[in-house]
């Protein structure tokens, strides 16, 4: 005893002390209030949400919204199944645009910066100062403004002519080629409206329409109709001409990898085969006798013969439709691109038929060469007073621009920005505008198509905001200018009466309906549907353009498609999605083909010096073989300097590599300008990537199909050791409801149970998804929509680092075919993958709490209260999909009001639980609810439920339903032959949630994959 | 060997006195005499259930639903808005409790509202809709104890107390509701 504690003794004492740590548990209740409204609002239920119907700001596409609300406050935003463009669907940055709403780094109120610091201010005096300014820069007050609403710009116009001044549109963005490439070709000053679902074989040169351009969404539907497998089983073609796979590129089924800056040349040597083969080229016949097949192949560095190819299948596979270079590839000579590619169209008979001159989306054309007239008039002294209204030029635009210089030497600046960017940072008055969600307004998003825009909720308290068009009226009223109301929405509703041309009465109704719908359309003058190509002007420039300095690299600065420009930067659901090409979050990175980078001895992870002759970023490398070897690419949208606290100081600034060059004769910023150099700095940096691995290794995880293959009763697809039987339940949709014995324990195992464990319920629905991936382009709108709708909070960069990364659903992308030396086809493949609510789940006997379990209805349950964080569940899980909160991310990383966006129908996580996907239950209970309350039965009808995803896709690739409904839509998608569940076959999990197969061009191995 | 024995003892004891604690804590929240006199003292109007809901002679009897007016429609039962009440005490000052009603004018003549102490609530991590258990035909008075009688409200032992769910599963068994969890824990 003497020579230390026996085991008894020690036993006693940790029971003992282990007592007495249990008291530490206990504390007295907190009181709890309960806060009533004052007055209650009229249309606010406490518990039953209110949806209004607005149009997103968030891009030049317009995309009408259905906002839900809760007790007044915005919680999560859909798309509005009544507007042209959106048809219900929402992409990532709409999502995001709750969090802008919410953004804690607001300005809290009209802002003065004297002497270098800034000074709070009133309203009051904030309008006075602006009139007294304006009204001392006698007629000089440039407003710089991005795409604006037609009420909105009709007032900022009238304002600027009652007080002097004029306005400059600047678009970071801006298809401004294309547009003058119509004037060009067919004297329509107006972008074109693609039908896409009417294609068969659409070629791209370089055009990301999938993921920017003036429509996603909206061609994202259109592309889904012509891209995925018809009940015909067939499906269009897409080839995609370009130096670098974007996303859009990376949906198609041939890539050919060209010389970035030769689109118009391959364009015209396409044209000139169907010329020399017949089809007619008007006035252009002769251009395209020297623009030939030869010259194409020099330009681009492909092959005559598959030019040729190219060209005469363009005409022999159905309707056709080319369209130009998008952002990331204007060049110097973009819009001779845009009517070369315009001029095939024309040779192939797609104009009237896929391209149409007229109901084209508006979208942002803005001029580059407009800003730098007003940058030299700023230099020149001759604006007395700049306004800057939903744009960031000291951020978008190069140092070469001189922007921030000449800006800074204006006598007075004014910012309308609603939270802290680079350029409100050199504003001496900040009159912080309200989010659109706040706001009233109005959208055309195409001609004849008028949207509202109204508040959804009382502007966010913590912040003194002030409409912009307010603002314009109050200050000109000051001045002594009556402009058509004493508020925007009064200027508004004038303006909509005076379109409407009815009287009060009539217009009041119209009002209200066109609130409720979202959207009216107007009779808009016709013009022919297809008219003949103009001739070509004097010597357009069709050669491949200069390129500034002489780095061994061409350099590619591209829209993100999860920051756009840059405006969506400070989102952190945006900054931790993982970027949908690269899988990479929260830091910039540089693609670079692995051929390129091991001749040069770079590594992944290499941090790289980008060298122009216009300035230096420092990246890290990512290695991509969607990538021509001579090319480099960075995206828009990292290294913002003043961008609040999530924005700020994440990744490079690509734009900083680039000249200040407009495109002629368009005026369109040029991105694709400059040759770069590599220069390793002898850093390197682990990649935040939540990619596993960008191969299957020959698992059956994301097999496809050959159209050829279809219709054929092969056993292919099913992989090895399929089980026979497997495939006569696809007849019922694969499960089979077995009699549970009553539960007891001599039942078991229950006859039959290998497909299916419920006891016969036939009253309750057996819930299944069914996911095609035919149709699903890897976009990512979903795994935003799903965080949106179910409180999951962001955890950071350490956090992804660690493999932490919270996301309930994650977008899998698995190469199995991409060639970056010749034409070929392409073959990646998208795995959207959320908990699969497995039958026969792993993950379920694991639990020692019994935290999660099979409910009746066939959904993996989560129960967060009785979890206790043990994580054997996924450990378990062969799919990865369970997420664990390590820590109280949603206290620690969600600050006020961001708070606000919480779904008060889903439960918030502390630490210590685990999540998964859980079929929108929320969703699920409601349906249920109302179904019940309505008196239709305790199952509800077939798409009374639609979960977030599925809300959300643009491409309607996501379908959830109820299996036991052999009418369901679910049900009928599910007995396709396509049909098959990830990993099942090995490992018998028995998922809910099924999957269709792509179907490709060329030819799969059997097994479903190269 | 006495030292662990000293130990142990004094361990035990500050379990026992820990247990005891937590036991009073809980009897707090009965309808001991001590327990509602808490209560009442921390509500900001002494408002009287039974004065309007009741139905004794004197007593209004009003509708649970008048004030608590989401609740056939919503999860949330609702509370009633100041101006609710001030629709009918804008002309009735009271003859019980006058400095009463005088409070209630004040909040509604600062345009504050009254914040009230909550006395039942089941926790975050369980939904529940009072909706369905309305349509289901329950009485309010089966969950919330005689309201209608209640000076001061207490919530009823050992209904309520918001301790288990053993008491919702019992009547969700008896009554053939659903007693799958993700019914109400999501």
């Amino acid at each position: 005893m003497s020579d230390g504690i026996k085991r008894r003794d020690f036993l006693k004492v940790l029971g003992a002390s282990g007592a007495g740590a249990a008291l530490t548990g206990c504390s007295p209740q907190k009181v709890e209030r309960l806060i009533p409204y004052v007055v209650a609002p009229e249309d606010i239920t406490p518990g039953v949400a209110t949806w209004y119907t607005t149009v997103c700001d968030g891009c030049a596409a317009q995309c009408g919204m259905w906002v839900r609300t809760r007790e007044g406050r915005a919680v999560k935003v859909e798309g509005n199944p009544n507007h042209p463009v959106s048809g219900g669907a929402l992409c990532g940055k709409g999502h995001a645009t709750l969090q802008h709403l919410y953004n804690p780094d607001r300005y809290a109120g009209p802002t003065i910066r004297e002497n270098g610091t800034l000074r709070p201010t009133t309203w009051e005096e904030a309008e006075a100062l602006l009139a007294q300014r304006i009204q001392g820069a006698a007629g000089n007050v440039l407003f710089i403004a991005g795409a604006m609403g037609p009420s909105m710009s009709g007032l900022a116009d009238a304002f600027l002519g009652a007080v002097g001044g004029r306005r400059v549109q600047y678009d970071a963005l801006s298809d401004a080629p294309l547009r003058e490439a119509m004037l060009r070709a067919f004297g329509t000053d107006a972008l074109p409206r693609y039908d896409l679902a009417a294609t068969r074989f659409l070629v791209s040169f370089g055009d990301d329409f999938l993921e920017s351009g003036p429509s996603p969404v909206e061609y994202h539907r259109g592309f889904a109709r012509m891209s995925a497998v018809d009940e015909h089983g067939t499906k269009g073609r897409f080839v995609y001409a370009g130096a670098r796979l974007s996303l859009t590129g990376q949906n198609a089924d041939e890539w050919i990898p060209i010389r970035p800056g030769s689109e118009a040349a391959l364009a015209l040597g396409m044209a000139s085969v169907l010329a020399a083969g017949g089809r007619t080229a008007g006035p252009w016949a002769s251009l395209l006798s020297t623009h030939d097949v030869a010259a194409a192949a020099q330009a681009t560095g492909i092959g005559e013969d598959a030019i040729r190819d190219l060209a005469e299948r363009f005409v022999s596979e159905g309707p056709s439709l080319a369209l130009g270079p998008g952002v990331g590839v204007h060049h110097r000579s973009a819009t001779a691109a845009h009517l070369a590619v315009l001029v095939l169209n024309h040779v192939a008979g797609n104009v009237g038929r896929t391209l149409h001159l007229q109901g084209g989306p508006l979208g942002a054309t803005g001029s580059y060469a407009d800003m730098e007239g007003a940058i030299a008039a700023m230099s020149g002294g001759q604006a007395g007073v700049v306004l800057v209204h939903g744009a960031n030029p000291a951020y978008s635009l190069p140092a070469g621009s001189r922007f921030a210089e000449a800006f800074g030497s204006v006598g007075f600046k004014v910012s309308f920005a609603s939270a802290p960017d680079e350029t409100s940072a050199l504003a001496d008055l900040i009159l912080p505008d309200r989010h659109f969600l706040e706001s009233w307004g109005d959208s055309s998003p195409k001609p004849g198509v008028v949207a509202l825009r109204q508040p959804v909720m009382q502007a966010v308290p913590h912040f003194d905001a002030k409409q912009t068009g307010d603002v314009l009226l109050s200050v000109a009223s000051r001045l002594g200018h009556a402009l058509g109301g004493a508020t925007f929405y009064e200027y508004l509703r004038g303006a909509h009466q005076t379109m409407h041309g009815t009287d009060e009465a009539a217009f009041e109704a119209a009002w209200r309906e066109a609130l409720r719908k979202g959207v009216s359309e107007h009779p808009v003058e016709a013009f022919p549907a297809a008219r003949d190509i103009l001739p070509p002007a004097a010597a357009p420039a069709f050669d491949v353009p200069a390129l500034d300095g002489d780095g061994d690299f061409i350099l590619m600065v591209y829209p993100s498609s999860r920051f756009g420009a840059g405006e969506f930067s400070n989102s952190p659901w945006m900054l931790e999605l993982p970027d949908p090409v690269s899988k990479i979050a929260w830091h910039s990175w540089v693609e670079v083909n692995p051929a390129a980078a091991e001749a040069r001895g770079i590594r992944q992870g290499d941090i790289v010096t980008v060298s122009s002759p216009h300035g230096s970023v420092e990246v890290p490398v990512w290695l991509y073989p969607g990538i021509r070897e001579d090319v480099v690419a960075v995206a828009m949208g990292g290294g913002h300097t003043d961008f609040g606290r999530w924005g700020t100081g994440k990744g490079a600034n690509a734009m900083t590599l680039l000249p200040a060059v407009a495109e002629e004769p368009s005026g369109a910023f040029v991105t694709l300008a400059t040759r770069v150099t590599l220069a390793p700095t002898g850093r390197r940096q682990r990649l935040v990537t939540t990619e596993g691995s960008d191969s299957q290794h020959d698992r059956p995880i994301a097999p496809a199909v050959a159209i050829a293959a279809l219709g054929h009763d092969s056993g292919a697809g099913h992989g090895e050791g399929a089980h026979g039987p497997l495939k006569e339940l696809q007849g019922v949709g694969g499960f089979v409801p077995v009699d549970a014995g009553g539960g007891k324990p001599e039942a078991f195992p229950l006859e039959g149970s290998r497909y299916g464990q419920y006891a016969r319920h036939e009253e309750k629905a057996r819930w299944a998804m069914a996911i095609d991936l035919d149709k699903c382009t890897g976009c990512s709108a979903c795994v935003t929509a799903c965080q949106s709708e179910n409180n999951i909070p962001w955890v950071g960069e350490d956090q992804v680092l660690m493999g932490r990364e919270l996301h309930w659903m994650r977008i899998e992308r698995y190469y199995e075919h991409v060639d970056a030396t010749h034409a070929s086809h392409v073959d990646v493949r998208f795995l959207p993958m959320m908990c699969q609510h497995c039958g026969n789940a792993p993950c379920e006997p694991v639990c020692p709490v019994y935290a999660t379990y099979h409910t009746p209805e066939g959904v993996n349950a989560q129960i967060y209260n009785r979890c206790v964080g043990t994580r054997y569940c996924a450990n378990n899980c062969p799919y990865k999909v369970r997420v664990y909160n390590w820590y109280r991310f949603s206290d620690m990383n969600v600050p006020e009001p961001m708070n606000w966006q919480f779904n008060p129908d889903v439960t918030v996580r502390t630490n210590g639980i685990m999540e998964k996907c859980s079929m929108c239950m929320q969703r699920i209970r409601d349906a249920e609810n109302r179904s019940v309350l309505e008196g239709r039965g305790k199952v509800p009808g077939d798409g009374d439920i639609v979960t977030a995803c599925q809300q959300s896709c643009p491409a309607g690739a996501i379908v959830f339903g109820n299996l036991r409904d052999p009418d369901s839509h679910v049900s009928h998608v599910v007995r396709s032959e396509r049909t098959y569940r990830v990993l099942d076959d090995l490992i018998n999990t028995q998922p809910g949630v099924s999957y269709l197969k792509k179907v490709t061009f060329h030819e799969v191995a059997p097994g479903g994959h190269e | 060997m006495r030292k662990h024995w000293l130990i142990g003892g004094v361990a035990g004891a500050m379990a026992l006195a820990g247990l005891a604690f937590i036991r009073a804590q809980d009897a707090q929240r009965t309808a001991a005499p001590g327990g509602a006199v808490a209560m009442v003292a921390s509500q900001p109007i002494a408002f009287p259930h039974n004065t309007h809901a009741g139905t004794e002679p004197g007593e209004l009897g009003m509708d649970c639903q008048y004030c608590h007016f989401s609740a056939e429609r919503s999860v949330d039962a609702g509370l009633p808005s100041v101006d609710l009440c001030v629709g009918c005490h804008q002309v009735i000052p009271g003859a019980n409790k006058p400095e009463e009603v005088a409070k209630l004018m004040k909040y509604w003549t600062d345009k504050q509202p009254i914040p009230w102490v909550r006395v039942y609530k089941t926790p975050d991590h369980a939904h529940y809709p009072h909706m369905m258990h309305i349509a289901a035909g329950l009485e309010c008075q089966q969950c919330h104890g005689e309201v209608q009688t209640m000076d001061v409200i207490t919530a009823p032992d050992p209904l309520w107390g918001g301790k288990d769910m053993g008491w919702c599963i019992d009547c969700h068994r008896k009554e053939g509701a659903s007693d799958d969890c993700a019914v109400c824990h999501y």
